[in-house]
Protein backbone atom coordinates (compact mmCIF):
# COMPACT_ATOMS: atom_id res chain seq x y z
CA UNK A 1 0.00 0.00 0.00
CA UNK A 2 1.41 3.11 -0.97
CA UNK A 3 -0.33 6.88 0.74
CA UNK A 4 1.08 10.05 -1.34
CA UNK A 5 4.75 8.23 -1.90
CA UNK A 6 4.77 6.46 1.54
CA UNK A 7 4.96 2.79 1.69
CA UNK A 8 2.91 1.35 4.44
CA UNK A 9 4.21 -1.72 5.48
CA UNK A 10 2.43 -4.89 5.63
CA UNK A 11 2.49 -5.81 9.39
CA UNK A 12 0.82 -4.68 12.44
CA UNK A 13 1.56 -2.75 16.28
CA UNK A 14 1.20 -5.68 18.76
CA UNK A 15 -0.48 -3.99 22.18
CA UNK A 16 -1.70 -5.05 25.40
CA UNK A 17 -4.18 -4.94 28.11
CA UNK A 18 -3.64 -1.92 30.53
CA UNK A 19 -5.55 -0.68 33.19
CA UNK A 20 -6.45 3.16 32.94
CA UNK A 21 -8.14 5.85 34.90
CA UNK A 22 -8.76 9.12 34.21
CA UNK A 23 -8.62 12.24 36.28
CA UNK A 24 -9.98 16.14 35.66
CA UNK A 25 -7.72 18.05 37.36
CA UNK A 26 -9.16 22.30 37.23
CA UNK A 27 -7.53 25.72 38.18
CA UNK A 28 -7.74 28.99 38.89
CA UNK A 29 -6.53 29.39 35.08
CA UNK A 30 -5.77 27.38 32.33
CA UNK A 31 -1.91 28.01 32.79
CA UNK A 32 -2.07 26.69 36.73
CA UNK A 33 -4.21 23.89 35.06
CA UNK A 34 -1.97 22.66 32.72
CA UNK A 35 1.47 22.72 35.25
CA UNK A 36 -0.49 20.14 37.36
CA UNK A 37 -1.40 17.96 34.51
CA UNK A 38 2.07 17.96 33.13
CA UNK A 39 3.72 17.49 36.85
CA UNK A 40 0.97 14.81 37.21
CA UNK A 41 2.29 13.01 33.91
CA UNK A 42 5.68 13.63 34.28
CA UNK A 43 8.02 10.69 34.42
CA UNK A 44 5.50 8.15 33.07
CA UNK A 45 6.86 7.26 29.84
CA UNK A 46 6.77 3.29 30.38
CA UNK A 47 5.74 1.18 32.95
CA UNK A 48 8.94 -0.46 32.39
CA UNK A 49 10.95 1.95 34.43
CA UNK A 50 8.20 4.71 35.35
CA UNK A 51 5.70 2.50 37.31
CA UNK A 52 2.66 3.87 34.73
CA UNK A 53 2.29 5.60 31.78
CA UNK A 54 0.17 9.09 31.81
CA UNK A 55 -0.52 11.88 30.00
CA UNK A 56 -2.68 15.04 29.12
CA UNK A 57 -5.61 13.80 27.18
CA UNK A 58 -6.88 17.52 26.54
CA UNK A 59 -7.14 20.22 28.06
CA UNK A 60 -11.14 21.45 29.34
CA UNK A 61 -13.06 24.61 29.05
CA UNK A 62 -14.52 25.77 32.25
CA UNK A 63 -17.47 24.48 31.12
CA UNK A 64 -16.26 20.98 30.73
CA UNK A 65 -15.52 20.78 34.55
CA UNK A 66 -17.23 20.31 37.53
CA UNK A 67 -16.69 23.41 39.26
CA UNK A 68 -16.46 25.52 36.19
CA UNK A 69 -12.93 26.49 36.02
CA UNK A 70 -10.73 25.42 33.34
CA UNK A 71 -9.21 21.95 33.38
CA UNK A 72 -7.04 19.04 31.91
CA UNK A 73 -8.34 15.78 31.69
CA UNK A 74 -5.52 12.74 32.68
CA UNK A 75 -5.22 9.63 31.42
CA UNK A 76 -3.10 7.29 33.95
CA UNK A 77 -1.90 3.44 32.78
CA UNK A 78 -0.65 0.70 34.22
CA UNK A 79 -0.38 -3.11 33.89
CA UNK A 80 -3.16 -4.02 36.62
CA UNK A 81 -5.52 -2.52 39.23
CA UNK A 82 -2.99 -3.35 42.26
CA UNK A 83 -0.56 -0.90 40.66
CA UNK A 84 -3.06 1.34 39.32
CA UNK A 85 -4.62 1.77 42.80
CA UNK A 86 -0.46 2.56 44.25
CA UNK A 87 0.90 5.22 41.55
CA UNK A 88 -2.81 7.24 41.12
CA UNK A 89 -2.38 8.15 44.70
CA UNK A 90 1.05 9.11 45.09
CA UNK A 91 0.63 11.36 42.01
CA UNK A 92 -2.22 12.95 43.24
CA UNK A 93 -0.50 13.28 46.59
CA UNK A 94 2.69 14.89 45.34
CA UNK A 95 1.62 16.62 42.02
CA UNK A 96 -1.77 17.54 42.36
CA UNK A 97 -2.61 18.52 46.18
CA UNK A 98 0.72 20.39 46.22
CA UNK A 99 -0.54 22.33 42.94
CA UNK A 100 -1.67 25.62 43.87
CA UNK A 101 -5.30 26.57 43.16
CA UNK A 102 -6.33 23.04 41.96
CA UNK A 103 -8.82 20.23 42.81
CA UNK A 104 -9.18 16.97 41.19
CA UNK A 105 -12.31 15.30 40.30
CA UNK A 106 -13.09 11.69 38.83
CA UNK A 107 -13.30 10.82 34.95
CA UNK A 108 -14.68 7.74 34.93
CA UNK A 109 -17.40 6.61 36.73
CA UNK A 110 -17.38 3.15 36.18
CA UNK A 111 -15.40 -0.24 36.63
CA UNK A 112 -13.65 -0.69 39.72
CA UNK A 113 -12.89 2.30 42.16
CA UNK A 114 -9.51 4.03 42.31
CA UNK A 115 -8.90 5.85 45.49
CA UNK A 116 -8.12 9.16 45.36
CA UNK A 117 -9.12 11.78 48.47
CA UNK A 118 -10.46 8.30 50.13
CA UNK A 119 -6.37 8.35 51.18
CA UNK A 120 -5.08 11.75 50.38
CA UNK A 121 -7.63 13.39 53.06
CA UNK A 122 -5.90 12.09 56.00
CA UNK A 123 -3.27 15.13 54.93
CA UNK A 124 -5.73 16.96 56.71
CA UNK A 125 -4.92 15.32 60.18
CA UNK A 126 -8.57 15.74 61.06
CA UNK A 127 -9.18 18.71 59.72
CA UNK A 128 -11.07 17.27 56.13
CA UNK A 129 -14.52 17.46 55.58
CA UNK A 130 -16.65 16.10 53.29
CA UNK A 131 -20.14 16.83 51.34
CA UNK A 132 -21.81 13.72 49.65
CA UNK A 133 -23.76 15.18 46.41
CA UNK A 134 -25.80 12.79 45.02
CA UNK A 135 -23.90 9.03 45.12
CA UNK A 136 -20.72 11.23 45.21
CA UNK A 137 -18.75 12.17 47.78
CA UNK A 138 -16.19 14.96 47.59
CA UNK A 139 -13.44 15.71 49.98
CA UNK A 140 -12.45 19.58 51.20
CA UNK A 141 -8.82 19.31 52.65
CA UNK A 142 -7.70 22.02 54.22
CA UNK A 143 -4.22 23.56 53.56
CA UNK A 144 -2.22 26.63 53.66
CA UNK A 145 -3.37 28.41 50.50
CA UNK A 146 -7.10 27.15 51.06
CA UNK A 147 -8.94 24.10 50.87
CA UNK A 148 -7.83 21.17 47.76
CA UNK A 149 -11.30 19.68 46.72
CA UNK A 150 -11.55 16.32 45.83
CA UNK A 151 -13.13 13.25 44.59
CA UNK A 152 -13.25 10.23 47.06
CA UNK A 153 -12.19 8.06 44.31
CA UNK A 154 -12.86 7.62 40.27
CA UNK A 155 -13.80 5.01 38.46
CA UNK A 156 -11.10 2.27 36.38
CA UNK A 157 -10.99 0.84 32.56
CA UNK A 158 -9.64 -1.73 30.94
CA UNK A 159 -7.75 -0.41 28.06
CA UNK A 160 -4.96 -0.93 25.52
CA UNK A 161 -1.12 0.21 26.13
CA UNK A 162 1.71 -0.09 23.60
CA UNK A 163 -0.37 0.73 20.14
CA UNK A 164 2.28 2.22 17.87
CA UNK A 165 3.55 3.17 14.52
CA UNK A 166 6.87 3.74 13.37
CA UNK A 167 8.06 6.49 10.83
CA UNK A 168 11.05 6.29 8.05
CA UNK A 169 12.29 9.22 6.83
CA UNK A 170 15.13 10.01 4.97
CA UNK A 171 16.91 12.56 7.65
CA UNK A 172 15.95 12.88 10.99
CA UNK A 173 14.75 16.63 10.93
CA UNK A 174 11.83 15.66 7.91
CA UNK A 175 11.42 12.51 10.88
CA UNK A 176 10.74 14.85 13.28
CA UNK A 177 8.40 17.01 10.93
CA UNK A 178 6.27 13.76 10.47
CA UNK A 179 6.16 12.71 14.08
CA UNK A 180 5.02 16.54 15.02
CA UNK A 181 2.84 16.43 12.28
CA UNK A 182 1.30 13.05 13.83
CA UNK A 183 1.56 13.96 17.27
CA UNK A 184 -0.53 17.40 16.74
CA UNK A 185 -3.66 15.27 14.81
CA UNK A 186 -3.46 12.48 17.34
CA UNK A 187 -3.85 14.80 20.55
CA UNK A 188 -7.42 15.72 19.10
CA UNK A 189 -8.35 11.96 19.27
CA UNK A 190 -10.35 11.35 22.67
CA UNK A 191 -9.30 8.57 24.69
CA UNK A 192 -6.12 8.37 23.65
CA UNK A 193 -2.31 9.50 25.34
CA UNK A 194 0.95 9.25 23.64
CA UNK A 195 3.04 9.08 26.64
CA UNK A 196 6.44 9.83 25.31
CA UNK A 197 7.96 13.28 25.10
CA UNK A 198 6.31 15.07 22.97
CA UNK A 199 4.63 12.23 22.17
CA UNK A 200 7.31 10.59 20.28
CA UNK A 201 9.81 8.07 20.83
CA UNK A 202 13.12 7.71 19.19
CA UNK A 203 14.62 5.14 21.37
CA UNK A 204 12.30 2.40 20.34
CA UNK A 205 13.10 -1.23 21.87
CA UNK A 206 12.86 -5.00 21.03
CA UNK A 207 12.31 -7.48 23.81
CA UNK A 208 15.41 -8.25 25.68
CA UNK A 209 19.10 -7.84 25.51
CA UNK A 210 22.79 -9.34 25.27
CA UNK A 211 23.45 -8.05 28.94
CA UNK A 212 21.60 -9.86 32.12
CA UNK A 213 18.92 -8.29 33.25
CA UNK A 214 17.78 -5.96 30.62
CA UNK A 215 14.42 -6.82 29.48
CA UNK A 216 14.80 -4.26 26.28
CA UNK A 217 17.09 -2.67 24.66
CA UNK A 218 18.04 -0.65 21.35
CA UNK A 219 15.85 -2.13 18.68
CA UNK A 220 18.49 -2.35 16.18
CA UNK A 221 17.12 -3.40 13.29
CA UNK A 222 15.32 -0.13 12.67
CA UNK A 223 18.65 1.67 14.22
CA UNK A 224 20.34 3.59 10.50
CA UNK A 225 23.75 3.50 12.03
CA UNK A 226 24.01 -0.35 12.51
CA UNK A 227 22.58 -1.32 8.69
CA UNK A 228 24.42 -3.36 7.47
CA UNK A 229 26.16 -4.79 10.67
CA UNK A 230 22.84 -6.61 11.71
CA UNK A 231 19.55 -7.83 9.82
CA UNK A 232 17.88 -4.28 9.19
CA UNK A 233 14.37 -3.06 7.86
CA UNK A 234 15.78 -0.12 6.99
CA UNK A 235 16.10 0.65 3.18
CA UNK A 236 19.76 2.55 2.17
CA UNK A 237 17.35 5.94 1.83
CA UNK A 238 15.93 5.85 5.78
CA UNK A 239 18.54 7.67 7.68
CA UNK A 240 15.80 8.23 10.67
CA UNK A 241 13.21 6.21 12.25
CA UNK A 242 11.04 7.44 14.73
CA UNK A 243 8.09 5.63 16.91
CA UNK A 244 4.64 6.96 18.26
CA UNK A 245 3.13 4.98 21.07
CA UNK A 246 -0.13 5.32 21.82
CA UNK A 247 -2.05 4.21 25.25
CA UNK A 248 -5.77 4.41 25.32
CA UNK A 249 -9.13 3.85 26.97
CA UNK A 250 -10.21 1.41 24.24
CA UNK A 251 -8.64 -0.99 21.39
CA UNK A 252 -11.17 1.44 18.52
CA UNK A 253 -9.56 4.36 20.27
CA UNK A 254 -5.84 3.69 19.39
CA UNK A 255 -7.03 2.27 16.31
CA UNK A 256 -8.71 5.46 15.27
CA UNK A 257 -5.26 7.66 17.07
CA UNK A 258 -3.41 5.32 14.39
CA UNK A 259 -5.14 6.13 11.77
CA UNK A 260 -5.43 9.82 12.17
CA UNK A 261 -1.32 10.12 13.01
CA UNK A 262 -0.50 8.07 9.74
CA UNK A 263 -2.77 9.82 7.74
CA UNK A 264 -1.15 13.13 9.32
CA UNK A 265 2.38 11.47 8.19
CA UNK A 266 1.36 10.68 4.81
CA UNK A 267 -0.64 14.06 4.26
CA UNK A 268 3.35 15.43 4.26
CA UNK A 269 4.36 12.31 1.86
CA UNK A 270 7.29 11.13 0.33
CA UNK A 271 8.19 14.99 -0.84
CA UNK A 272 8.67 15.78 3.06
CA UNK A 273 11.59 13.15 3.13
CA UNK A 274 8.77 10.06 4.32
CA UNK A 275 9.44 6.43 3.15
CA UNK A 276 7.72 4.39 4.73
CA UNK A 277 5.22 3.47 7.89
CA UNK A 278 5.90 0.12 10.04
CA UNK A 279 4.54 -0.87 13.19
CA UNK A 280 6.44 -2.46 16.12
CA UNK A 281 5.58 -5.97 17.38
CA UNK A 282 6.92 -9.36 19.07
CA UNK A 283 5.32 -11.59 15.88
CA UNK A 284 2.00 -11.86 17.47
CA UNK A 285 2.68 -13.88 20.41
CA UNK A 286 2.97 -11.84 23.52
CA UNK A 287 0.34 -9.06 23.18
CA UNK A 288 -3.49 -9.77 22.80
CA UNK A 289 -4.30 -6.69 20.34
CA UNK A 290 -2.85 -5.93 16.55
CA UNK A 291 -3.41 -2.97 14.61
CA UNK A 292 -2.85 -3.76 11.31
CA UNK A 293 -1.64 -0.93 9.42
CA UNK A 294 -2.91 -1.91 5.93
CA UNK A 295 -6.72 -2.61 7.34
CA UNK A 296 -6.48 0.49 9.33
CA UNK A 297 -5.70 2.94 6.35
CA UNK A 298 -8.28 0.85 3.86
CA UNK A 299 -9.73 3.74 2.02
CA UNK A 300 -7.52 6.23 2.65
CA UNK A 301 -6.66 6.93 -0.73
CA UNK A 302 -4.12 5.73 -3.51
CA UNK A 303 -2.82 2.14 -3.37
CA UNK A 304 0.06 0.23 -5.21
CA UNK B 1 -53.65 13.21 35.32
CA UNK B 2 -53.88 9.36 35.87
CA UNK B 3 -54.07 7.78 39.24
CA UNK B 4 -56.64 7.59 42.11
CA UNK B 5 -57.75 10.79 44.04
CA UNK B 6 -58.96 11.27 47.58
CA UNK B 7 -61.78 14.13 48.45
CA UNK B 8 -62.35 14.35 52.09
CA UNK B 9 -66.36 13.65 51.95
CA UNK B 10 -66.16 16.23 55.09
CA UNK B 11 -63.92 17.66 57.75
CA UNK B 12 -62.55 15.03 60.23
CA UNK B 13 -63.37 15.03 63.09
CA UNK B 14 -60.33 13.61 64.56
CA UNK B 15 -57.08 13.22 62.96
CA UNK B 16 -56.25 10.62 60.76
CA UNK B 17 -53.40 9.16 60.42
CA UNK B 18 -52.65 7.71 56.53
CA UNK B 19 -49.19 6.47 57.28
CA UNK B 20 -48.19 3.82 54.62
CA UNK B 21 -50.91 4.97 52.59
CA UNK B 22 -48.12 5.69 49.45
CA UNK B 23 -48.79 5.59 45.73
CA UNK B 24 -46.60 1.93 45.90
CA UNK B 25 -49.58 0.74 47.88
CA UNK B 26 -52.34 2.38 46.40
CA UNK B 27 -51.35 2.54 42.66
CA UNK B 28 -51.96 -1.52 42.32
CA UNK B 29 -55.08 -1.80 43.94
CA UNK B 30 -58.39 -2.05 42.33
CA UNK B 31 -60.62 0.93 43.21
CA UNK B 32 -63.25 -1.33 45.45
CA UNK B 33 -60.37 -2.80 47.67
CA UNK B 34 -58.99 0.86 48.20
CA UNK B 35 -62.14 1.81 49.42
CA UNK B 36 -62.05 -0.65 51.79
CA UNK B 37 -58.70 0.12 53.55
CA UNK B 38 -58.93 0.97 56.96
CA UNK B 39 -56.75 3.86 58.63
CA UNK B 40 -56.32 5.02 62.20
CA UNK B 41 -58.79 7.38 62.45
CA UNK B 42 -59.20 9.10 66.65
CA UNK B 43 -58.12 5.69 67.76
CA UNK B 44 -60.73 3.72 65.77
CA UNK B 45 -59.83 1.98 62.40
CA UNK B 46 -62.15 3.49 59.86
CA UNK B 47 -62.39 2.48 55.76
CA UNK B 48 -61.03 5.10 53.35
CA UNK B 49 -64.53 4.83 51.60
CA UNK B 50 -65.85 6.48 54.98
CA UNK B 51 -63.07 9.58 54.75
CA UNK B 52 -63.24 9.99 51.34
CA UNK B 53 -64.78 10.26 48.23
CA UNK B 54 -62.13 7.94 45.79
CA UNK B 55 -62.06 8.28 42.11
CA UNK B 56 -59.75 7.34 39.19
CA UNK B 57 -57.15 4.82 37.59
CA UNK B 58 -55.31 2.61 39.48
CA UNK B 59 -52.06 3.87 38.82
CA UNK B 60 -50.29 7.28 38.41
CA UNK B 61 -50.21 9.03 41.02
CA UNK B 62 -52.37 9.70 44.39
CA UNK B 63 -53.95 13.08 44.55
CA UNK B 64 -55.42 14.63 48.13
CA UNK B 65 -57.60 16.78 46.60
CA UNK B 66 -58.40 18.88 49.64
CA UNK B 67 -55.93 18.94 52.33
CA UNK B 68 -56.38 18.90 55.90
CA UNK B 69 -54.53 20.40 59.16
CA UNK B 70 -55.91 16.85 60.90
CA UNK B 71 -54.27 14.44 58.30
CA UNK B 72 -51.23 12.79 59.51
CA UNK B 73 -48.41 10.86 57.80
CA UNK B 74 -49.43 11.83 54.76
CA UNK B 75 -46.62 10.16 52.66
CA UNK B 76 -45.03 8.57 55.39
CA UNK B 77 -42.96 5.31 54.12
CA UNK B 78 -43.29 6.53 50.47
CA UNK B 79 -40.57 4.40 48.45
CA UNK B 80 -41.62 5.67 44.90
CA UNK B 81 -44.46 7.36 43.09
CA UNK B 82 -45.67 10.60 43.25
CA UNK B 83 -48.40 11.97 46.12
CA UNK B 84 -49.76 15.35 45.66
CA UNK B 85 -51.90 17.02 48.22
CA UNK B 86 -53.48 20.00 47.29
CA UNK B 87 -53.49 21.69 50.07
CA UNK B 88 -52.39 21.32 53.73
CA UNK B 89 -51.38 18.73 55.84
CA UNK B 90 -50.81 17.34 59.69
CA UNK B 91 -47.49 16.18 61.09
CA UNK B 92 -45.31 13.71 59.83
CA UNK B 93 -45.74 13.97 56.73
CA UNK B 94 -43.20 12.11 54.51
CA UNK B 95 -41.74 10.78 57.46
CA UNK B 96 -39.19 7.90 56.85
CA UNK B 97 -39.30 8.38 53.00
CA UNK B 98 -37.03 6.57 51.02
CA UNK B 99 -38.10 7.34 47.54
CA UNK B 100 -40.67 8.79 45.53
CA UNK B 101 -41.93 12.87 45.33
CA UNK B 102 -43.81 14.54 48.07
CA UNK B 103 -45.64 17.48 46.77
CA UNK B 104 -47.86 18.99 49.46
CA UNK B 105 -49.69 22.77 48.42
CA UNK B 106 -50.07 24.56 51.48
CA UNK B 107 -48.37 23.95 54.85
CA UNK B 108 -47.07 20.95 56.73
CA UNK B 109 -47.75 20.27 60.68
CA UNK B 110 -44.14 19.25 63.20
CA UNK B 111 -41.84 16.47 61.70
CA UNK B 112 -42.49 16.80 57.75
CA UNK B 113 -39.82 14.55 56.84
CA UNK B 114 -38.17 13.60 59.80
CA UNK B 115 -36.17 10.66 59.44
CA UNK B 116 -36.29 10.77 55.49
CA UNK B 117 -33.41 9.18 53.66
CA UNK B 118 -34.25 9.79 50.19
CA UNK B 119 -36.84 10.75 47.27
CA UNK B 120 -38.26 14.66 47.85
CA UNK B 121 -40.63 16.54 49.83
CA UNK B 122 -41.79 20.24 48.36
CA UNK B 123 -43.56 21.73 50.37
CA UNK B 124 -45.36 25.43 49.18
CA UNK B 125 -46.34 26.65 52.73
CA UNK B 126 -44.97 26.70 56.00
CA UNK B 127 -43.18 23.53 57.73
CA UNK B 128 -43.88 23.30 61.47
CA UNK B 129 -40.90 22.08 64.17
CA UNK B 130 -38.97 18.97 63.37
CA UNK B 131 -38.66 19.79 59.60
CA UNK B 132 -36.08 17.07 58.87
CA UNK B 133 -35.02 16.52 61.92
CA UNK B 134 -35.33 13.32 63.93
CA UNK B 135 -38.35 11.78 65.61
CA UNK B 136 -38.61 11.49 69.13
CA UNK B 137 -35.88 9.08 70.52
CA UNK B 138 -34.72 8.66 67.23
CA UNK B 139 -31.01 9.51 67.11
CA UNK B 140 -30.80 10.87 63.37
CA UNK B 141 -33.19 12.77 61.27
CA UNK B 142 -32.89 13.20 57.55
CA UNK B 143 -30.27 11.49 56.02
CA UNK B 144 -30.55 11.82 52.40
CA UNK B 145 -32.99 13.56 49.45
CA UNK B 146 -34.54 16.61 49.49
CA UNK B 147 -37.23 18.52 51.39
CA UNK B 148 -37.86 21.96 49.79
CA UNK B 149 -39.72 23.89 52.09
CA UNK B 150 -41.14 27.28 49.86
CA UNK B 151 -42.09 28.90 53.09
CA UNK B 152 -40.62 29.36 56.98
CA UNK B 153 -39.32 26.36 59.02
CA UNK B 154 -40.82 25.90 62.82
CA UNK B 155 -38.58 25.39 65.49
CA UNK B 156 -35.82 22.40 65.68
CA UNK B 157 -35.50 22.61 61.53
CA UNK B 158 -32.77 19.33 60.71
CA UNK B 159 -32.20 18.39 64.31
CA UNK B 160 -30.08 15.90 63.78
CA UNK B 161 -29.79 16.20 60.18
CA UNK B 162 -27.27 13.41 59.02
CA UNK B 163 -27.77 14.52 54.78
CA UNK B 164 -29.31 15.00 52.22
CA UNK B 165 -30.54 18.90 51.69
CA UNK B 166 -32.93 20.70 53.30
CA UNK B 167 -34.26 24.13 51.57
CA UNK B 168 -35.87 26.92 53.43
CA UNK B 169 -36.76 29.68 51.23
CA UNK B 170 -37.98 31.38 54.19
CA UNK B 171 -37.26 31.35 57.72
CA UNK B 172 -36.25 29.08 60.52
CA UNK B 173 -37.29 28.98 63.71
CA UNK B 174 -34.91 28.28 66.66
CA UNK B 175 -32.89 25.74 66.83
CA UNK B 176 -32.21 25.21 63.39
CA UNK B 177 -29.53 22.27 62.91
CA UNK B 178 -29.25 21.32 66.40
CA UNK B 179 -27.34 18.51 66.85
CA UNK B 180 -26.54 18.43 63.46
CA UNK B 181 -24.51 15.34 61.92
CA UNK B 182 -23.68 15.91 58.38
CA UNK B 183 -26.06 17.05 55.41
CA UNK B 184 -26.31 20.20 54.15
CA UNK B 185 -29.00 23.19 54.83
CA UNK B 186 -29.70 26.49 53.28
CA UNK B 187 -32.17 28.86 54.35
CA UNK B 188 -33.36 32.33 52.74
CA UNK B 189 -34.39 34.49 55.24
CA UNK B 190 -33.65 35.09 59.56
CA UNK B 191 -32.86 32.81 61.72
CA UNK B 192 -33.45 31.89 65.09
CA UNK B 193 -32.09 31.95 68.29
CA UNK B 194 -29.84 29.06 69.54
CA UNK B 195 -28.89 27.67 66.28
CA UNK B 196 -26.07 25.28 65.59
CA UNK B 197 -26.02 24.08 69.13
CA UNK B 198 -24.09 20.91 69.54
CA UNK B 199 -23.47 20.54 65.34
CA UNK B 200 -20.73 17.82 64.79
CA UNK B 201 -20.67 18.21 61.12
CA UNK B 202 -22.18 19.83 58.02
CA UNK B 203 -23.18 23.13 56.14
CA UNK B 204 -25.88 25.61 56.75
CA UNK B 205 -25.83 28.70 54.07
CA UNK B 206 -27.05 31.75 54.65
CA UNK B 207 -27.38 35.41 53.88
CA UNK B 208 -26.06 37.17 57.35
CA UNK B 209 -24.53 35.33 59.83
CA UNK B 210 -26.72 34.90 62.81
CA UNK B 211 -26.39 34.55 66.34
CA UNK B 212 -24.82 31.76 66.89
CA UNK B 213 -23.87 29.60 70.54
CA UNK B 214 -20.57 29.84 72.09
CA UNK B 215 -18.90 27.07 70.49
CA UNK B 216 -18.52 28.91 66.89
CA UNK B 217 -15.48 30.51 65.71
CA UNK B 218 -15.33 33.02 63.27
CA UNK B 219 -12.50 31.89 60.42
CA UNK B 220 -13.22 34.90 58.31
CA UNK B 221 -13.92 35.23 54.73
CA UNK B 222 -12.66 32.80 51.89
CA UNK B 223 -12.07 31.56 48.39
CA UNK B 224 -13.67 27.93 48.49
CA UNK B 225 -14.16 26.43 45.38
CA UNK B 226 -16.93 23.70 47.55
CA UNK B 227 -19.07 26.91 46.15
CA UNK B 228 -18.49 26.41 42.74
CA UNK B 229 -18.86 22.66 42.98
CA UNK B 230 -22.05 22.71 44.85
CA UNK B 231 -23.22 25.48 42.63
CA UNK B 232 -22.92 23.29 39.60
CA UNK B 233 -23.74 19.60 41.01
CA UNK B 234 -26.93 20.29 43.45
CA UNK B 235 -29.60 21.93 41.10
CA UNK B 236 -31.43 23.18 44.21
CA UNK B 237 -28.70 25.49 45.27
CA UNK B 238 -27.25 26.70 41.65
CA UNK B 239 -29.62 29.86 41.79
CA UNK B 240 -28.62 30.51 45.67
CA UNK B 241 -24.78 30.40 45.03
CA UNK B 242 -24.81 31.91 42.00
CA UNK B 243 -21.89 33.88 41.51
CA UNK B 244 -20.45 32.82 45.24
CA UNK B 245 -16.37 32.62 44.95
CA UNK B 246 -16.39 33.84 48.78
CA UNK B 247 -18.15 32.92 51.92
CA UNK B 248 -17.72 33.62 55.18
CA UNK B 249 -16.72 30.54 57.21
CA UNK B 250 -17.85 30.11 61.06
CA UNK B 251 -17.21 26.38 62.33
CA UNK B 252 -19.02 24.80 65.16
CA UNK B 253 -19.72 23.06 67.42
CA UNK B 254 -16.36 23.29 69.04
CA UNK B 255 -17.28 23.10 72.45
CA UNK B 256 -18.09 19.58 71.01
CA UNK B 257 -15.27 19.19 68.53
CA UNK B 258 -17.71 20.12 66.08
CA UNK B 259 -16.74 21.11 62.65
CA UNK B 260 -19.49 21.82 61.32
CA UNK B 261 -19.98 24.76 59.04
CA UNK B 262 -22.13 28.07 58.68
CA UNK B 263 -21.53 29.69 55.39
CA UNK B 264 -22.56 33.53 54.54
CA UNK B 265 -21.94 35.11 51.42
CA UNK B 266 -18.77 37.14 51.66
Amino acid sequence: MILNGVEIRDTFAEAFPMVGTRLIVTADTPEWALIAGRTTTGFATSVIGCGCEAGIERTLLPEETPDGRPGVSLLIFAMDFGSLKKVVPLRLGQCVLTCPTTACYAGIEGGKRVPLAKTIRYFGDGHQISKKIGDKRFWRVPVMEGEFVCDEDTGSVEGVGGGNFLILARSRGEALKAAEAAVAAMVQVPGIILPFPGGVVRSGSKVGSKYKGLFASSNDAYCPTLRGTVPSQLPAEVGSVLEIVIDGVSFEAVAEATRVGITAVCALGAEAGVVAIDAGNYGGNLGPFHFKLREIMQGAGETA
Amino acid sequence: MSGVSLKPRAPFEARVDLSGLTPEVTCPLPLRELEHLEVPCGGRSVKLAELFFIEGAPDGVLLIEIGDVRLDGVGAGMTKGELIVDGLVGAFAGRGMSGGMLRIGGDAGDFLGSEMSGGRIELAGNAGSHAGAAGSGSRRGLSGGVLAIGGDAGPRAAERQRGGLITIAGAAGEGLATDMIAGTVSVGGAIGPLMGRGMKRGTVFVDAVPELPAGFVDTGTHELVALRLIARRVPELSARLEGWTHARRIVGDTLIGGQGEVLARG
